[in-house]
């Protein structure tokens, strides 16, 4: 994935050697603590109001001091737009778990809505996300139309149920979402990243069908009622392959992802490794657990540390050629919704 | 006057131009290579200040510029963002920080203890009683087959039992369709459950344990107690709402899918609360006199469980009494029972 492109964008081949900017993260764990209890404490004190202020302080806080070529990247959203859309997203909420629970039945039939609104709320929080991030005062854009994701929905959707095919329903996805977007007038490209996307998946079903046969082995042992330590031992090995598989998953689809987007002269290398996101996530969950959640913080500016320094751009022009495009109208709800549903395809 | 460094970006492209900025009382005067600009400090859209991010100044058209020179922003826009402003100040020390741990915690810790109850138990009355089966019945199929099978007393003995639950619901009208379940539960011991909707489950270790029939009455009209009042109902609530505060507290407001999956659990992982205990407790007292027997009888089967317990203790059964602490108090409020 490292070698050049051979698309031949015209700004690309324009300039000489190429030139390679960390992605820089210098937000501290003590300030974004304060940031947090006090927004959260504001929170309690306004009865959720103050939430959406406190979403947009804490984007903006990270985005701020995220960097590349000494630049941060900025949060636009306005916080009474994001109060909006919370109300709006509350209710939802509400009526789809409230007939969930006592009426399961008709829940079946809220899906139908949510499956025809389902890509509706995830091309709006896009474009809403996008259009509210700047770099160098150019804003991005997401310009993915409700019916490609629809369409794409209806065609590959059924691929959830097979399971195994499912990675080509998630890679399509994640496609979409990648060349859907802009920086000012500037298309993301994105090569094929097909083979190392589904072949990460493609590993880890063939670890977890290893893992699977050893906790079955262990488990046939244990019902002769022999070696009942063997009990423990099974636990933390499904418990702990489930972590290895999930963060190998992780790693490698981000890295393939990542190494295949292209825009304009920028592209990017992505070098994060599943063993380092194995003790990232599993000292984060503790840490969390043992402060009472006070350490969440602390593990959100580690975990976005380590993401930025294995990233990096590499420019093979200035980065100073992207042009700002239209003005337009983005609305909030669909953000508001769906972070609520957890629909959220990350890139 | 006010003079600092910073970038400026026309809002066309991504092209940074160092620029110098001098501050009037009315406007702002950009100056680098090829520029000269003159904006009206009324036309400048200053960002609230986060942390010790750059700031950005919006001019007219598009145009932006940022810098890291904290003290001259504040010095031209005092007044700006009063509110976000003050919330920048709280944010900047930690004895503020730590106002605001103490409030968090004092807020968690009465939703836990007083609030969420009190919400469940307003949420509950919203709540039809159709509705509120389903729920039992999602309950009672996560446990029927897994947990338990049915019951391996002789039919006589099985007759005779539900002549007494149906004297203790007999002419309740409440809309509860009560109906009594004896099985027999692998690891689980002396031990009778109410699910909401009206079902009870008594295991036949229970009625084994009893020394006579009005024990187990006793114990029956503690749940149908629980089922009137509908607690299983109330503490599932409880549990959703729990769930929803922390994931409100400690994540961004996503996780609350998992919700889905804690709700038909909540009411096997742990008892009722000692509030609804001495509820159902109440009730029993009362409807035992109703139909014509001591409230005697609960506080003797509660010695016997509390016995059989200890005596089985180490064990990992899930007893009636490990669900249902029987504290000397319980006790003695039955014995004194009016």
């Amino acid at each position: 994935m490292a070698q050049p492109s051979t698309d031949g964008g015209a700004a690309a081949n324009a300039a000489g050697p190429e030139k390679r900017y960390a992605v820089e993260f210098s937000a501290s764990a003590g300030e974004y603590f304060r940031i947090w209890i006090v927004n959260l404490a504001l929170t309690i004190a306004t009865l959720g109001i103050y939430s959406a202020w406190a979403k947009v302080r804490k984007r903006r806080y990270f985005y701020g001091h995220t960097r590349i070529d000494g630049e941060s990247f900025e949060y636009r959203a306005n916080p009474i737009a994001i109060l909006k859309g919370r109300l709006i997203a509350v209710a939802a909420i509400v009526v789809f778990y409230g007939v969930g629970y006592f009426a399961p039945l008709y829940q079946l039939l809220l899906w139908i809505p949510l499956l025809i609104g389902g890509p509706w709320l995830l091309v709006r929080s896009l474009a809403f996300n996008a259009y509210n991030t700047a770099y160098r005062n150019v804003r991005f854009r997401f310009e993915g139309t409700y019916g490609a994701c629809l369409k794409i929905v209806l065609v590959y959707g059924w691929l959830v149920f097979t399971g195994i095919l499912y990675p080509y329903l998630k890679h399509r996805l994640i496609r979409f979402v990648a060349e859907n977007h802009r920086y000012g007038t500037t298309r993301f490209e994105v090569a094929d990243f097909k083979k190392p996307f589904i072949g990460a998946y493609a590993n880890a079903f063939g670890l977890g069908f290893v893992l699977a046969a050893v906790v079955f082995g262990a488990g046939v042992v244990m019902g002769q009622g022999k070696a009942p330590y063997l009990f423990f031992g099974t636990i933390v090995l499904f418990y702990g392959g489930l972590f290895l598989l999930f963060a190998y998953i992780r790693a490698r689809t981000a890295n393939a992802i990542w190494s295949a987007v292209r825009i304009g002269p920028l592209r990017f290398e992505s070098s994060l490794r599943a063993r380092d996101l194995v003790w990232l996530y599993f000292s984060n969950l503790l840490a969390i657990a043992f402060t009472l959640g006070l350490a969440t913080p602390w593990a959100a500016v580690r975990a976005m540390r380590y993401r930025a320094s294995k990233t990096a751009a590499i420019a093979s022009g200035p980065l100073d050629g992207f042009a700002e495009g239209q003005a337009q109208q983005v609305s909030v709800t669909g953000e508001e919704v769906a972070e609520l549903f957890d629909i959220d395809i990350a890139l | 006057m006010i003079e600092f460094e910073a970038a400026y970006y026309d809002g066309r492209t991504s092209a940074r131009k160092p620029v110098r900025v001098r501050g009037y009382t009315l406007a702002i005067q950009i100056a680098g290579e090829g520029l000269r600009l003159d904006v009206p400090l009324a036309k400048v859209r200053v960002d609230p200040p986060v942390g010790g991010t750059r700031r950005a100044l919006h001019l007219p058209d598009g145009a932006q510029l940022q810098t890291d020179d904290h003290a001259a922003v504040e010095a031209l826009f005092p007044r700006a963002h009063l509110l976000e402003g003050w919330v920048h100040r709280l944010e900047r020390h930690w004895l503020y920080a730590l106002a605001a741990i103490a409030l968090v915690a004092a807020f968690t810790w009465w939703s836990v203890v007083d609030g969420l109850p009190l919400a469940a138990k307003i949420a509950a009355g919203f709540v039809p009683v159709t509705w509120e089966a389903k729920l039992g019945e999602q309950t009672l199929d996560f446990f029927e087959g897994r947990l338990c099978r049915p019951s391996a007393l002789d039919a006589a003995r099985q007759q005779a039992l539900q002549r007494r639950f149906a004297k203790l619901t007999a002419g309740l009208a409440d809309g509860y369709a009560y109906r009594l379940l004896p099985r027999n539960c692998r690891g689980v011991g002396a031990n009778a459950f109410a699910l909401p909707g009206g079902a009870v489950v008594m295991t036949d270790a229970l009625v084994k344990l009893a020394r006579n029939d009005d024990q187990i009455s006793a114990v029956l009209a503690h749940e149908i107690g629980h089922v009137r009042h509908r607690h299983g109902l109330r503490m599932s609530l409880q549990a959703a709402g729990l769930a929803a505060l922390a994931a409100a507290l400690l994540g961004d407001a996503t996780s609350i899918t998992s919700l889905a999956t804690t709700l038909p659990t909540a009411l096997l992982q742990r008892g009722y609360s000692r509030e609804l205990e001495t509820e159902a407790d109440d009730y029993a007292f009362q409807r035992l006199r109703e139909v014509g027997l001591s409230p005697k009888a609960f506080a003797e089967i509660m010695l016997l469980l509390e016995k059989d317990h200890k005596k089985r203790s180490g064990g990992e059964s899930r007893d009636y009494f490990s669900t249902h602490p029987a504290t000397a108090k319980r006790i003695e409020r039955a014995l004194t029972a009016p």
